[in-house]
């Protein structure tokens, strides 16, 4: 006969309870149990250096799909420059200095009236970190849940298959993989003669963290970035002045037609522009950083002075210390890390992707090859359509395209048709009492096939998503207006636009 | 349409466009005969299509083939295309000769091999297109003689010298067509035939406005495919790697699938453990302080000891919650371990233990325990009295945990532990 029992869950409790001493007089001889399980050091499947969009994405598809992997981040937190310093504290202060501006600015005529408007701009700055520590904390959980290791430290390639990790807390580790990700990511290219101080002389990084408002600030650069930067600083009582060398805004990319009118909205707005300029010099020793400028027509050179100069004249490929000489990899002329088209550099099982390659330096171009290069390790085919990346500018009003533009369709001798539609016109704008920019659409002419779409007004960044989407499908502008678009909004915009582009817009 | 194949194993080499193979359905895998060789049958290059020529084979049997490669050339009456293979593989056996006229859709005309097969040892398949499709025909046979003469006046509206086709046909619209393309459907009473006959360059097959355009005759014949061009590059895209979206499995195979999810089975974890030194310090306790502690006191406590810090099951998966509060750094638990919560069943080893036998000492163990405990002799009569709990021996027990097979590591490490907490110095428990 066998008897057996069970001892009451209840006694093992308050056990527990009445002997807190219990746990500390009984470690010694349970030591011995940990260690037999603390995990041994293995062969990864997939090893990702940096941990920015292109690598934390990576990093977390790889463990979807069942691979084991590490990610090494030297940073202190995941996201790479995207989260930490780059679009989402940016869109978090143009977010909110847009607030600031419109309350101080735009009420009177929305029948709101307001007392004294005042700027914190350290809880601004506050509202800033917050959003980017409960993102960055966020990826770190996406870690966990799909099983990535996270490595704290700095990677350089000890050999093709190992990489060392000098560790953030000290020490050094190394690991070996299968296959090696590199996602190192970018920089802010410096100028010449100008050192970074990002204090008084700031990349991008600096301008996300002034600790007040410049009187007088000066961009070099009229990208993206400097007019993003440029904005929020404005916004907040800083006379700006953008030089630019070129003879429009807004980079490579951006339709001039669009671009001239973001300029007259930006300055219209208070910011001040000198194209076709080129700096030549910079002295930051004074009491004010001086530049001197240059007309790039050879016009007459200039001094400028600002508290603080922004210098924004792209990024580079990112890949300082990582002893890609030791694994035998090459980079271009500019640094980026040579890649074929299924992301391999000369070692098949190095991969490469993200703003240290080729390609637009943006975040969802950066996520979209995350994942196909998984696709590529793990299924041997992964797929980006390189021609359907759409970019934004997220000043207000916003700029946002994709596809390609007048320009260069003009310089390639594609025939195209173009249909606009104002804001102006639309009901929703109208109420919004916001009704700055258009939408222009460029087709062929002979077959209505959607080419570009270029738009600038407000929310452009998200109305550009079913711009993104009828070209991926290949629509004809008519699709477009084919379809029901709600009323009120600013979609509408988007419709009419596509409808003056096949036929004739009803409300223009 | 039972018969059709779902997954797509060659493709009609038509300005990269693919056709969904009627065939031998290769990639459902679901017997072993079907595994060892493929029936191939006469695919349909269009969706009007009904029958066709062979006109030639570009490979012979026993031929080795690699995906890409055109494995014969079919005629119609309105086109003659180049058949791919789309997966590697051997030519193992072909049933329609160079010239066969009017062989039927779905008509065996050859087996496949999968790559390495000794095709000299493999069973050529039964033949289920034939079965299948003379019933098929025989049913269909009244109305399809009718079919000609009433598809003729619409087959010569488009073939009108207005109408323009390159002789390639549209592969059936899966999807819904774009608004344009409907309307323009609509607007130039377009039948499913003339639809056909159109080319799209949209992604994945998909008909445009502009191909319908092209078709009608109002825009420059080659436009949609100049611009299909030119998009492919901007897209960097290697047209040969495009694969037709999946048709979804037959809902039999995903059904027969299901039920075979694996069921977890609970494991049983057993450890003797000795509960003689217990018995022991219960006695020195009872005699120095007059406390009596029960048993189960011990068993508890040790149990607590146990539980702490265990090995994760092996398919352990943290709560989001549990994980964000790791992030967020405000459970500082090492996430290779985590507390317990068993609850150990006691059984004595011999079959009854108040009957006042002491039981023999098992294993060598609990003899070196008595040794160190300094009582290698107990009597068993106290033992009874101080457990006061029938099933409880004064000598070895048996420990034991039902637990899933995942936690199998993590039962017995709780399991090993408690055979050290109460074996080696129980007294601990309680002082
Ligand atoms: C101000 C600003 C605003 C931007 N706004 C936008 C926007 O609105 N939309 C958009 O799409 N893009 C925007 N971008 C661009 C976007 O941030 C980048 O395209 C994106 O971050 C690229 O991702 P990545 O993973 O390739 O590189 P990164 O994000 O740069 O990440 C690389 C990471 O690797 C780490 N690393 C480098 N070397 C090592 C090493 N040896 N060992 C370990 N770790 C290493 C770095 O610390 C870094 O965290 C903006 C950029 C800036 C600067």
């Amino acid at each position: 006969m066998m008897a057996s029992r069970l001892i009451p869950r209840t006694a093992v409790r308050s056990g527990f309870r009445t002997q807190s001493s219990l746990p500390t007089v009984t470690t010694s001889p349970l030591s011995r149990w940990r260690r037999g399980y603390a995990s041994q050091a293995e062969e990864k499947d997939l090893v990702i250096i940096g941990g920015g969009v292109a690598g934390y994405v990576a990093a977390i598809k790889a463990g979807q799909e069942g691979l084991k992997v590490a990610c090494i981040e030297k940073r202190g937190a995941l996201g790479g420059t995207c989260l930490n310093v780059g679009c989402i504290p940016s869109k978090s202060l143009l977010n909110n200095s847009h607030l600031y501006h419109q309350i101080l600015h735009d009420t009177k005529n929305r029948g709101i009236e307001v007392g004294d408007v005042k700027l914190n701009l350290k809880d601004m700055m506050k509202a800033k970190d917050t959003s980017v520590t409960g993102l960055t904390k966020g990826i770190e959980f996406l870690f966990k849940k799909n099983g990535v290791e996270y490595i704290k430290g700095t990677g350089s390639f000890a050999n093709e298959h190992e990489v060392k990790v000098a560790l953030t807390d000290g020490g050094e580790t190394s690991v070996r993989g299968k296959n090696i990700l590199i996602a190192t990511g970018s920089e802010a290219t410096p100028f010449p003669g100008l050192e970074i101080d990002e204090k008084r002389v700031i990349t991008s990084t600096g301008a996300l963290s002034l600790d007040k408002v410049p009187e007088k600030m000066i961009v070099i650069g009229g990208g993206i970035i400097g007019l993003e930067m440029g904005s929020v600083w404005s916004r907040l009582g800083a006379k700006v002045t953008v030089v630019e060398f070129l003879n429009q805004i807004g980079g490579p990319g951006m339709d001039t037609e669009i671009a001239k009118q973001a300029q007259k909205l930006l300055k219209k707005q208070g910011m001040e522009f000198k194209l076709g300029t080129k700096v030549v010099s910079g002295e930051s020793s004074g009491e004010l950083v001086k530049l001197e400028v240059d007309s790039a027509k050879g016009g007459k050179p200039e001094t400028l002075e600002a508290d603080v100069v922004l210098v924004a004249i792209g990024r580079r490929p990112y890949t300082a210390g990582l002893g890609l000489e030791n694994a035998g990899l090459e980079v271009d002329d500019r640094g980026r890390v040579v890649i074929d088209s299924e992301y391999r550099t000369k070692a098949s099982h190095i991969r490469c992707i993200g703003d240290v390659t080729f390609g637009p330096m943006l975040a969802h171009k950066a996520e979209e090859e995350a994942v196909a290069a998984i696709e590529y390790i793990k299924k041997g085919y992964g797929h980006v359509n390189y021609g359907v990346i759409p970019s934004v500018m997220y000043t207000h009003p916003e700029v946002a395209w994709v596809g390609q533009n007048e320009q260069e369709l003009k310089d390639k001798k594609i025939p195209y048709k173009i249909g606009t539609f104002p804001f102006s016109a639309n009901s929703r704008a109208k109420t919004n009492l916001d009704t700055d920019g258009m939408v222009k659409m460029l087709a062929d002419p002979e077959t209505d096939r959607l080419l570009g779409c270029h738009i600038i007004g407000p929310n452009a960044g998200e109305m550009i998503a079913e711009a993104t989407l009828a070209l991926e499908y290949g629509a004809s502008t008519e699709d477009i207006a084919r379809t029901c678009h709600a009323h009120p909004t600013l979609a509408e915009a988007f419709k009419e636009a596509a409808m003056a582009t096949y036929s004739k817009a009803i409300h223009f | 349409m039972a018969s059709f194949a779902t997954a797509c194993r060659l493709s009609a080499r038509l300005a990269s466009r693919r056709v969904a193979q009627d065939a031998s359905v290769r990639g459902l895998r679901t017997s072993a005969a079907s595994r060892a060789a493929q029936n191939f049958t006469m695919p349909a290059l269009s969706p009007t299509m009904t029958e066709g020529n062979i006109a030639t084979w570009k490979v012979k049997e026993g031929d080795e083939f690699a995906a890409g490669d055109v494995l014969l050339e079919i005629e119609t009456d309105k086109a003659s295309m180049d058949v791919e293979a789309q997966d590697d593989g051997i030519m193992m056996k072909i049933f329609a000769a160079d010239g066969s006229k009017a062989v039927q859709v779905g008509t065996r005309i050859g087996v496949l091999a999968e790559p390495g097969d000794d095709i000299s040892s493999l069973e050529i398949p039964a033949d289920e297109s034939k079965s299948a499709q003379q019933g098929a025909k025989k049913e269909e046979a009244p109305s399809q003689s009718g079919a000609p003469s009433e598809a003729a006046p619409q087959k010569k509206a488009a073939d009108s010298s207005k109408r323009k086709t390159s002789g390639q046909k549209a592969p059936p619209q899966k999807y819904p067509l774009y608004p344009s393309v409907e309307h323009l459907v609509k607007e130039h009473k377009l039948d499913e035939a003339a639809l056909s006959e159109i080319t799209p360059t949209g992604p994945q097959g998909r008909l445009l406005k502009g191909d319908v355009l092209a078709y009608l005759g109002s825009i420059t014949e080659s436009r949609p495919a100049d611009i299909k061009k030119r998009f492919d590059h901007n897209s960097h895209l290697d047209l040969s790697n495009i694969k037709i979206a999946a048709p979804a499995a037959p809902p039999k195979a995903q059904k027969a699938a299901a039920p075979e999810a694996p069921v977890p089975e609970d494991l049983l974890v057993v450890l003797p453990i000795s509960l003689a030194s217990v018995i022991e310090t219960q006695k020195k306790i009872e005699a120095s302080l007059g406390t009596f502690l029960p048993l189960s006191t011990f068993v508890a406590r040790a149990a607590e000891v146990a539980n702490d810090e265990l090995p994760l099951p092996s398919n352990y998966k943290p709560s989001a919650n549990e994980l964000f509060n790791q992030v967020l750094g405000l459970d500082k638990v090492d996430p290779k371990v985590s507390r317990g919560l068993y609850i150990p069943q006691i059984t004595a080893v011999p079959p009854t233990s108040f009957t006042g036998v002491a039981p023999k000492p098992k294993p060598s163990k609990v003899d070196i325990i008595d040794l160190l405990s300094g009582s290698p002799k107990k009597s068993a009569k106290p033992a009874a009295q101080s457990l006061g709990q029938p099933g409880i021996s004064a000598g070895t027990n048996t420990f034991s945990l039902k637990v899933p097979k995942s936690e199998e590591k993590r039962a017995q490490v709780f399991l090993a532990r408690l055979k050290t907490v109460l074996e080696q110095d129980p007294g601990r428990l309680v002082l």
